[in-house]
């Protein structure tokens, strides 16, 4: 049982894990992290991959919608932005695929940038239909630019390369796209301590009372708009390396909706909440699976009977947490966090 | 009175937890059966889309591949190994796909694959290689699969988009030479597929393309693009990269103007209940079909008779598909085992390529080789709402290897 935390100096006040127990839990979960490639098989690795790409994703969404409370469904095309210019630089310079990422994550940047200037005008509704523009013409690009994206066809890509080793499947992956993700996770945890992840914070509380206390609210909404489309343009980077093959259908609409609903099921406004509704998101429809499957001896043809059920499953599992849990799967950690701090004294 | 049992937060997590334990128990009982079958078995994993967009195919293809299957199985299995078939759902997502063909591949030892899309057979190529254990066919007939260098381990069970296109210009040539055909094809990956070699062989064969026409996916506004056909008076307007929307509407609007143009499909808009949903608007639109359909009778057909015994309803085209690549794929294991070579993907390709005026038992109306990755031979079919069937409009067109 945990009954108080005595902090002696502001810096460990600011800590961004403030007691011991959960530096060592941090420690085990990364232990966990670095030991999962060793114990688990190609099916878990390419989820393991696929998790960690959307918690970049979501997270970079989390600091826009979650942190800055400015809505956009343009996630996905910035992921694209992303995945083209990492295609583009691999395919015809063959550069280093940690600078293919970086380039990668700038230009989606600069995208977002610019799909956000109307931000300082439109919010809400209005700025989430803003950015779905944004995202058709950006899909536009993607289908019609054949000299750089390829068409409608898309592009293949090599796989990146380690001092001379492919990284070509999940397993090699991992090691390139875990670290990636939880430098970001990290970063995006650390931003939030400082004074510009504070104005953004403020800037979702109260646009017009952060103005008056003197946060600049274009060059505020604009870099979190540019950090947002920085962490989904690496996303985009690291899917590309991951697939291999981008085409304008890569990055749907349905993609951007499936992040937003990712942040809402985990809890906006909280790191932890973009991690959990990620992996909620795209584990729960493998473990829906996994029942399904799990069947099959008893009920014949199971997958095929059940697969729309679980469809709907997922469906009402998303409403169910909405309605019995709104401020997200985070909270939901929280409460048992608490409980356990007084366990076994209080139940 | 308050309800005693009505469900609260921490029973709905409580109920989620077990779920999430319940699979990871399940999620074990695979492993176990996959090391009893690994020996004899001969295993026929499939990323099917049973939901999703593509649903109304996977349904058909999913019931196609078991019912061959279970044909196969009843005859005491290929050189007497039985045949296992391995599904997963996909939606119709390239992610799904690829993690269903991860997660069927770590569980069982996998001699063939169907796959769903042709982004999951592009993204998985490199594996397909790599594992060199298997080979692949799947719903896509997207040209640049008919490849044998690029995709040395996939096939496509019919002709691809682009002998698709080439098998309906060769009709219009021969029916009418020096006819104006325009083409309307969806702004996609798959409705841009064959529309420049499209356009090439039919100056190749002496035909005037007059238009061509983009449109998006389903969509339901088309007069703007039917008022640009009226102008350009095709004799044939041919659709491609559609299901069904928008060519009921473009052939409705069209038939209203007073076009006489004939229209014509390629294979996922020739369902035969798809192209009854058209109505009075769909009668006498026309299309190539790699496959006889479900009710045909012409000719010696025991296999589709069989169908017809094991179903008694319908069966779509995706049904057809479905059992023929899984037809083929068996036969090309069954060259290899009777070879006595190892079941490895380039022997089974080679055992499938070795496939020369092979019998399909009346799936297809002509014998049929493999030379390639493709299948270049199809038929004209042609709507007739009276008896609200597809009825042949040709004999069996077959096109050379380069689709010419």
């Amino acid at each position: 049982m945990r009954i108080g935390t005595a902090k002696t100096s502001y810096l460990a006040d600011e800590a961004l894990f403030d007691t011991a127990v959960q530096r060592r839990w941090m420690v085990a979960l990364l232990a966990a992290l670095v030991l999962f490639p060793l114990f688990a098989g190609p099916y878990w690795l390419y989820l393991g991959c696929l998790v960690a790409i959307n918690v970049a994703s979501a997270t970079g969404l989390n600091i826009l919608t979650g942190f800055t409370g400015l809505v956009s469904l343009g996630q996905a095309a910035f992921m694209g932005v992303g995945a083209y210019t990492v295609a583009w630089l691999e395919i015809n310079l063959g550069t280093p695929f940690l600078l293919n990422l970086i380039i990668g994550g700038c230009s989606a940047s600069l995208i977002g940038m610019v799909v956000g200037a109307p931000s300082l005008r439109v919010k809400g509704l209005y700025l989430a239909i803003a950015t779905i523009a944004a995202s058709v013409i950006l899909h536009f690009l993607f289908a019609n630019w054949t000299a750089v994206t390829g068409g409608a066809s898309g592009l293949t890509m090599p796989p990146a390369t380690f001092f001379g080793t492919p990284l070509d499947q999940p397993g090699k992956l991992y090691w390139v796209i875990m670290p990636i993700t939880v430098l970001m996770v990290l970063g995006a945890a650390n931003l939030f301590r400082t004074r510009v992840g504070r104005a953004f914070i403020a800037v979702r509380d109260r646009d017009i009372s952060a103005e008056v206390l003197g946060i600049p609210l274009l060059r505020t909404k604009l870099t979190s708009f540019a950090l947002s489309s920085f962490y989904a343009g690496v996303a985009g980077g690291m899917w590309a390396y991951f697939f291999r093959v981008i085409t304008p259908e890569s990055f749907p609409l349905v993609m951007s909706i499936f992040f937003l609903a990712a942040i809402i099921v985990g809890g906006m406004g909280t790191i932890l909440g973009g991690i959990l509704g990620a992996t909620f998101m795209t584990m729960v429809p493998e473990a829906l699976k996994l029942i399904v499957g799990g069947l099959s001896p008893w009920l014949p043809d199971a997958v095929a009977l059940l697969s729309p059920v679980r469809t709907i499953v997922f469906g009402a599992l998303i409403v169910g947490f909405l309605i019995f849990e709104p401020r997200g799967l985070a909270e939901a950690w929280r409460r048992l966090r608490r409980f356990f701090h007084l366990w076994p004294f209080k139940t | 009175m308050r309800m005693k049992y009505m469900i609260d937060r921490r029973a709905f997590m409580g109920l989620t937890a077990a779920a999430g334990m319940a699979a990871g128990v399940l999620a074990m009982a695979p492993t176990a059966r996959a090391a009893e079958d690994a020996t004899t078995d001969i295993v026929l994993g499939g990323s099917i889309p049973l939901t999703g967009v593509f649903a109304f195919a996977g349904e058909g293809i999913h019931a196609g591949i078991q019912d061959y299957v279970q044909i196969v199985n009843d005859a005491g299995g290929i050189e007497g190994r039985m045949l296992k078939y391995v599904p997963e759902d996909t939606a119709y997502k390239v992610d799904a796909s690829v993690a269903a063909f991860n997660k069927i591949t770590s569980q069982y030892h996998t001699n063939l694959y169907y796959g769903d899309s042709t982004a999951f057979s592009k993204t998985i190529n490199p594996e397909l290689e790599r594992a060199g254990t298997m080979i692949m066919a799947g719903a896509s007939f997207a040209s640049e699969l008919n490849d044998p260098e690029k995709y040395p381990l996939q096939f496509i069970p019919g002709p691809d988009y682009t002998e698709m296109i080439g098998i309906l210009l060769k009709y219009i040539a021969k029916e009418k030479p020096g006819a104006k055909v325009a083409f309307v094809h969806s702004d996609t990956e798959f409705g841009r597929d064959p529309i420049a070699k499209g356009t090439e062989q039919a100056s190749a064969l002496g035909l005037d393309v007059v238009e061509t026409i983009v449109t998006p996916p389903g969509s339901v506004d088309v007069s703007t693009e039917v008022l640009k056909l009226r102008r350009a008076r095709p004799d044939y307007t041919i659709f491609h990269g559609y299901v069904l929307a928008p060519i009921p509407e473009f052939i409705t609007q069209a038939k209203q103007m007073g076009m006489e143009s004939k229209f014509m499909g390629t294979f996922w808009s020739m369902d035969n209940s798809m192209v009854m949903k058209m109505g009075e608007a769909g009668d006498g639109f026309m299309g190539v079909m790699p496959y006889n359909y479900y009710y045909d009778t012409s000719g010696d057909a025991p296999m589709l008779a069989k169908i017809r015994e094991i179903r008694p309803e319908y069966q779509s085209t995706a049904y057809m598909q479905g059992f023929l690549t899984t037809m083929l794929m068996t036969e090309a294991i069954k060259r290899t085992l009777q070879d006595g070579k190892e079941l490895t993907g380039a022997n089974m390709k080679a055992a499938l390529n070795s496939i020369r005026d092979f019998d399909t038992g009346g799936i297809i109306g002509v014998p049929i080789s493999i030379p390639g990755n493709s299948i270049p031979v199809g038929r004209i079919y042609k709507a007739d709402m009276a008896e609200k069937k597809m009825i042949p409009a040709s004999d069996w067109i077959s096109l050379g290897k380069t689709g010419e």
